[in-house]
């Protein structure tokens, strides 16, 4: 069996005078949950639809499941499921019936029972899909991406404008597409998302990945195990001071200071002393865990949400 | 298995279909709805079905008044004598196509400029009585007319305006279903992303669009089937030809008006730039085909213009078919055209679909 689920390399894509992806490498495993990372406009979207071969790329090779898009398309859509951001079914289609008509696209359909079991819509089968909750519909959109038992599955913003319970029961799903041995893909824009489910994950922003590893990886990069943030009566001060006596870099917000931690034991104490010695109006302190998104920060000077 | 899919796909989208009140209303009711209101008000129960006012003072009617409101009744005019100030305030509104003023032998005749094929059409009637008025005042008795007709084209009978109108609209809903739910239909699942969810599964893309064509073509007969059982029970107008021959040609029509929307909708840029362009079909075909009338007042060139739309010679053939139960066979050269059209437009539609 081939090694990898998705093998891409130099994938370059241009819409008019927009460079959406620009020399994109990508490995997959079999049986990983990878994660693309990036703000909205990244090319997240743009690289899915290209390895998932709605899109031909302008330059660059792509292999799924070890096949050739210009060669072997049917055998490849047999193999793979696909979940767009939102997926346009006809208003008056019930859920069931929406599971029962993907089905008999492929030779050997999963039963639409079993799917309304595991995507918790058993009451909501004979409901037209028009009057799901977000929530369901990106589930039912998820169950028909799953209708054919695909080895490699594409999730594109499978979570974006769902409310955190509809999110977490989501996250169950791909957790358990996982441990049944499948490989995932998926994009998002939630740092959290990415930590919370992905083996890998991959930073891009301007059509490219700047890095990748497995979560742990890249925050260990950062070399700052952790922030502590001070929050000030009123507005934050200015640091230049405390910058200076305490040798590490602020990051001022308008309403706290981060300060980056590399050694928090030690760190803090000198934090502890230097608010002591210049008498600053702290209120509150919390030491936090770098995360993704600090990682993006610090790649880009961005922010995610941006 | 593509039999399979192609029936299971089929089944859906009817259903589906059934399932929009908007479509049921724009396809199976609206027809009908059209045809009985059209073919009442314009089937002309009356002699003539002609309005005239006839403004005059209020003394006493003079020998001359007498006699042309006798020959206008003999020639069938429906008359209304109001007051002149009565009729000036009517001809004001804009309604009247011709008004009649006048008494004691001096008379005269106003015609709406804007009615002017109605107010023609009184004009004549007025005329002839007038003469008859004449030649009575001039010692004439025995004034006989030419004795008429009523006939249709093909020679069975005399079908009434409802027998025109039903092929007509028959014909009207083909063009309409291919235009607004061929085109719409396509032009939708490709902005708001369908195609590209079925891109992505094995579904051959001519089995999912051969199914949506056939449940249009379901809808389209249903729809035929309803408007001739309303032509038969409300106005006694029925198929006098092979229902066979009325399906091959709902079948061709069905073909190349969905053809048509699928490449029209290949041009436009999303939902509401194809609205627009299906309208600029849609209306002048609709009035240059002779839908609801004949295009027998139009400039030659207007005409043989006219005859080369897809929609005419197929009205032509259903109305020979529908009315006078001539054969297919028989209506060579309009099939010709028609199938011309399909040929080229399939054609068009099959290359520049796409997908994504």
């Amino acid at each position: 069996m081939e090694t990898w689920a998705v093998e891409a390399s130099g994938l370059h894509k241009r819409f008019r005078d927009v460079h959406a992806v620009r020399g994109l490498d990508l490995q997959v495993q079999r049986g990983e949950v990878f994660g693309l990372l990036g703000p909205n406009g990244a090319g997240k979207t743009t690289s899915m639809e290209m390895l998932e071969g709605l899109v031909p790329p302008d330059a660059g090779t792509i292999r799924i499941l070890g096949l050739d898009w210009r060669s072997d398309g049917a055998a490849i859509r047999n193999r793979i499921g696909v979940q767009f951001q939102s997926t346009q079914l006809d208003d008056k289609v019930k859920v069931r019936e929406a599971l029962d008509l993907f089905g008999s696209y492929y030779p050997q359909p999963r039963n639409p029972d079993d799917l309304l079991r595991l995507l918790q819509l058993e009451d909501k089968a004979d409901v037209y899909q028009s009057k799901l909750s977000g929530g369901q519909r990106q589930r039912l959109a998820l169950g028909l991406a799953l209708v054919n038992q695909p080895e490699l599955v594409f999730l594109d913003e499978p979570t974006t404008g769902l409310d955190p319970q509809a999110r977490q029961v989501l996250w169950a799903l791909v957790r358990q597409l996982k441990s049944e041995g499948r490989t995932v893909l998926l994009t998002t824009h939630y740092m959290d998302e990415a930590q919370a489910l992905c083996d890998r994950v991959g930073i891009m922003d301007q059509g490219q990945i700047l890095q990748l590893g497995t979560p742990r990886e890249l925050i260990a990069s950062l070399n700052q195990a952790s922030y502590a943030e001070i929050e000030f009566e009123g507005a934050a001060p200015d640091a230049a001071q405390f910058t200076q006596r305490l040798g590490i870099a602020v990051d001022v917000k308008p309403q706290h200071w981060a300060v980056p931690l590399v050694d928090p034991k030690s760190d803090l104490r000198k934090l502890l002393a230097c608010v002591e010695e210049l008498d600053l109006p702290m209120q509150q302190l919390h030491v936090r865990r770098a995360s993704l998104e600090d990682v993006f920060l610090h790649r880009t000077g961005r922010s995610l949400r941006d | 298995m593509h039999a399979r899919i192609f029936l299971k796909q089929f089944a859906m989208s009817l259903k589906v279909y059934l399932r929009l009140p908007a479509a049921i209303f724009w396809l199976i009711a609206f027809p009908i709805v059209m045809f009985a209101g059209l073919a009442t008000v314009l089937s002309g129960k009356s002699d003539s079905g002609v309005k005239l006012v006839w403004a005059r003072s209020a003394p006493a009617l003079s020998a001359e008044d007498g006699a042309l409101q006798k020959a206008l009744a003999e020639r069938g005019l429906d008359m209304q004598i109001m007051t002149p100030e009565e009729a000036e305030a009517r001809w004001r509104g804009g309604k009247l196509a011709a008004l009649l003023q006048g008494q004691g032998g001096h008379y005269t005749l106003r015609i709406n400029s804007y009615l002017a094929a109605q107010g023609a059409q009184t004009d004549a009637l007025v005329q002839q009585a007038y003469l008859v008025m004449q030649a009575r005042a001039h010692g004439a008795t025995d004034i006989a007319s030419i004795p008429t007709e009523r006939a249709s084209v093909g020679g069975r009978g005399d079908a009434p305006y409802a027998a025109y109108l039903l092929p007509g609209l028959l014909g009207l809903n083909l063009l309409m279903m291919g235009l607004f739910s061929a085109g719409m239909v396509d032009v939708t699942l490709r902005e708001k992303g369908g195609y590209k969810r079925l891109a992505t599964t094995p579904l051959p893309r001519y089995i999912f669009l051969a199914a949506q064509v056939c449940v249009r073509l379901v809808v389209v007969t249903v729809s035929a089937a309803l408007l001739m059982a309303v032509g038969a029970a409300l106005f006694g107008v029925y198929n006098r030809g092979s229902y066979l021959s009325l399906f091959a040609l709902i079948v061709l029509g069905t073909a190349c008006f969905n053809s048509l929307g699928y490449v029209l909708a290949s041009f436009a840029r999303g939902v509401d730039a194809y609205g627009g362009l299906a309208n600029l079909v849609f209306l002048p075909t609709m009035m240059l085909s002779g839908v609801y009338f004949s295009l027998d007042a139009a400039p030659e060139w207007l005409q043989r213009g006219a005859d080369m739309l897809p929609l005419t010679p197929l009205l032509a053939a259903l109305r020979a078919v529908f009315n006078d139960g001539a054969s297919l066979a028989s209506q060579g050269s309009a099939l010709a055209i028609v199938g011309v059209w399909t040929v080229v437009l399939f054609a068009a539609a099959t290359k520049r679909f796409k997908w994504v």
